[in-house]
């Protein structure tokens, strides 16, 4: 399946959606084409309506929403080119996994052998061609949320939404999951990806979207977004036998504007340039002459960013 | 695995070892058997492959709703699931629904006064053929209201309850495409049981009585107001079924509703005819008004004394009514249309 013009495959414009006064989402503007982006936030940030106007569940109170130039509560017509993994679908517990996925693909127009050859293949690339013939009821969560996976991919979708595809899941099947997002972004399908779990969002993109209280707060490139966040500083944290001689020695450098002591054994260096602190750092602790154990970023990973962005809320 | 392998008791973690101290039979080729470690992990091949076919059009995807729900009363093996109970139901109801044709079968082999006799009783007639899609005992105090139950009553409302219609509406299938083709699943299964039977029952009569071009002139016309009763009986019968079907979450208060429709309304029409010495009250019954209608178009005196207009417009209200409100149900399924 290609792509049949350069539309976005996603393109949300000014869109709010109120629910009697509450407000889902609020005046959100973005699009989205190719690769894996994870949409974060707090609960009750706004994610499932989000993807519920996607997935024309609810009807926009204002604004707009686009598939591939289509308004999705007009017309089912862009679900041809989209996989949807809910969080709650429920499936045929008495189907085998294969005839699940197959009967799923004759729902998207496949004739029964295309069907067929279709479902083992997308079995198989989720991990779970032993126990393809197995009834679905029989399968352990992480079985199932792969199930999903294969079902939304049966049609070789070129959007597909993931709804905290990685709820309930062993870390095995999540590793197995994550590894499977991945490798669909890479290959140029635009993925987008709901958690809670930030670790694991970080761990397949760095193309994120956060929303809180319906609100679209940040857009982009993780680091980058981290970048633009100047009342925060980075922080450097160097597990150290003197921290206090290591101190010293970077007092005066010009992107380390303080140092702090959080712990007996650690120095946290304070700086508005992570990249710029991070090529002096080698030379000034060779320079010292101080034994480090260990340097580490505690704040330039999503969790922090969530923090910083929502007050802590997350 | 081998036949050593063979014996391992791997839940249990005891394994058979014939060794160490062993002497005498099996010596020679004695081994320790030990249990194999349990898998902590898996690796997969992980390569994706694209499909570069083309999605069939809205047709292929609406008849993929019909065969899931039509061919899973024969298999459930990658269809819909009905329970054995059900299938049994429906293979008694429709093997009742042929005993005249047996009868007829028994009258054409038989000589004399007794073959006269089981041609009036089962043979083609004005009174037969209603009788055979409209006639209240068996078929509609036993057979066909509680067929529709059977088979409607958990069309939408598993779906409502298992929020299984997700499954439809991520996909490129419209609510109008869902609907329809659920409806048409069910009265597939009800028409192939009421109006197939009576085709069947009209067709092989003529083939096992030799009967010529001028008794099938004669009674076509019978045959086809009987076919059009037939026909409106499954409609009204799927529309109410799936109406109801659609505002429950159970698929047995959605059978037990219907059958108290069909009953009821029947029961207390009956009554009010037996105090009042009036029929008005059966134009509230769908039964009641079907039969009406089937007795003028196939050609029989009535048995009420009100106006076929009553009859056919409250089919017509039913159908109306039932349609309205499975159509306002099935737009609201995993839908907030504020």
């Amino acid at each position: 399946m290609t792509t049949e013009s350069n539309t976005p495959a996603v393109v949300i414009d000014h869109c709010s959606k109120w629910y009697g006064n509450v407000i889902g989402i609020n005046d959100i503007s973005l699009a989205i084409d190719g690769g894996v982006t994870g949409i974060l936030g707090p609960n009750g940030a706004g994610k499932s309506t989000l993807f519920k106007l996607l997935m024309g569940r609810l009807k926009p109170s204002s604004g707009s929403v686009r598939l591939f130039g289509v308004d999705p509560w007009e017309s089912t017509s862009p679900y041809r080119r989209i996989g949807y993994v809910s969080e709650t679908e429920k499936m045929y517990d008495w189907m085998t996994g294969h005839d699940f996925v197959s009967t799923l693909a004759r729902l998207h127009g496949m004739t029964r052998e295309e069907a067929n050859s279709r479902a083992e293949h997308v079995m198989d690339f989720v991990g779970l061609a032993d126990v393809q013939h197995k009834e679905i009821g029989k399968y352990s969560k992480g079985m199932r949320q792969r199930v999903k996976i294969a079902h939304a991919l049966v049609h070789d979708p070129d959007l597909i939404v993931l709804d905290e595809p990685l709820h309930g899941c062993d870390p095995i099947a999540r590793t197995s999951i994550m590894s499977v997002i991945r490798d669909l972004g890479e290959q140029g399908k635009t993925v987008l990806v709901s958690s809670h779990i930030l670790d694991e969002i970080e761990r397949i993109t760095e193309q994120i979207v956060i929303l809180h209280n319906g609100r679209l707060l940040a857009l982009g490139n993780l680091h980058a977004i981290r970048d633009l966040l100047d009342k925060h500083p980075h922080r450097i944290l160097i597990r150290t036998d003197h921290p206090r001689d290591l101190a010293s020695a970077f007092v005066g450098s010009k992107p380390v504007y303080g140092v702090r002591f959080s712990e007996d054994d650690a120095l946290e260096i304070l700086t508005n340039d992570l990249s710029e602190a991070h090529s002096i750092l080698p030379e000034i602790i060779v320079k010292s002459g101080i034994k480090v154990h260990s340097i580490e970023n505690p704040d330039d990973n999503l969790d922090s960013l969530l923090k910083y962005l929502v007050g802590g809320d997350s | 695995m081998n036949n050593d392998e063979s014996q391992l008791d791997i839940a249990s973690g005891k394994t058979r070892m014939e060794v160490a101290y062993g002497s005498g039979d099996g010596d020679d080729d004695a081994k320790a058997v030990v249990a194999r470690k349990a898998s902590l992990g898996v690796l997969f091949e992980q390569v994706y492959r694209p499909w570069n076919g083309d999605l069939g059009p809205r047709w292929v995807r609406n008849y993929a709703i019909f065969r899931h729900h039509v061919y899973g009363i024969f298999s459930s093996k990658g269809h819909r699931y009905y329970n054995p109970f059900v299938r049994l139901s429906i293979l008694v109801i429709f093997l009742s629904s042929l005993t005249p044709i047996a009868m007829i079968f028994l009258s054409s082999t038989i000589p004399g006064e007794a073959s006269e006799w089981l041609t009036r009783m089962w043979g083609i007639n004005r009174y037969n053929l209603w009788g055979q899609v409209l006639g209240y005992y068996p078929r509609n105090l036993c057979m066909w209201p509680l067929l529709t139950a059977l088979v409607v009553g958990g069309m939408i409302s598993d779906d409502r309850k298992n929020g299984t219609s997700a499954i439809y509406f991520s996909r490129p299938v419209t609510r109008t495409d869902y609907t329809v083709m659920k409806f048409l699943s069910a009265s597939t299964v009800l028409g192939f049981v009421i109006v197939f039977s009576y085709m069947l029952y009209y067709s092989t009569s003529i083939v096992f009585r030799g009967e010529g071009w001028a008794f099938l002139i004669d009674t076509l016309p019978m045959f086809l107001g009987g076919l059009f009763a037939g026909i409106l009986l499954v409609f009204t019968y799927t529309s109410i079924g799936m109406a109801l079907s659609s505002i429950s979450q159970s698929r047995f208060f959605a059978a037990i509703a219907f059958l108290s429709i069909i009953f009821g309304t029947k029961l207390m029409a009956f009554l009010v005819e037996i105090v009042f010495e009036t029929s008005i009250l059966y134009m509230l019954s769908p039964y009641d008004s079907l039969a009406h209608i089937g007795q003028w178009l196939v050609g029989i005196p009535p048995n009420y004394d009100h106006s076929i207009a009553f009859s056919i417009v409250s089919i017509l209200l039913y159908n109306a009514a039932s349609i309205g409100l499975l159509v306002s149900r099935v737009s609201t399924l995993e839908v907030t249309r504020e």
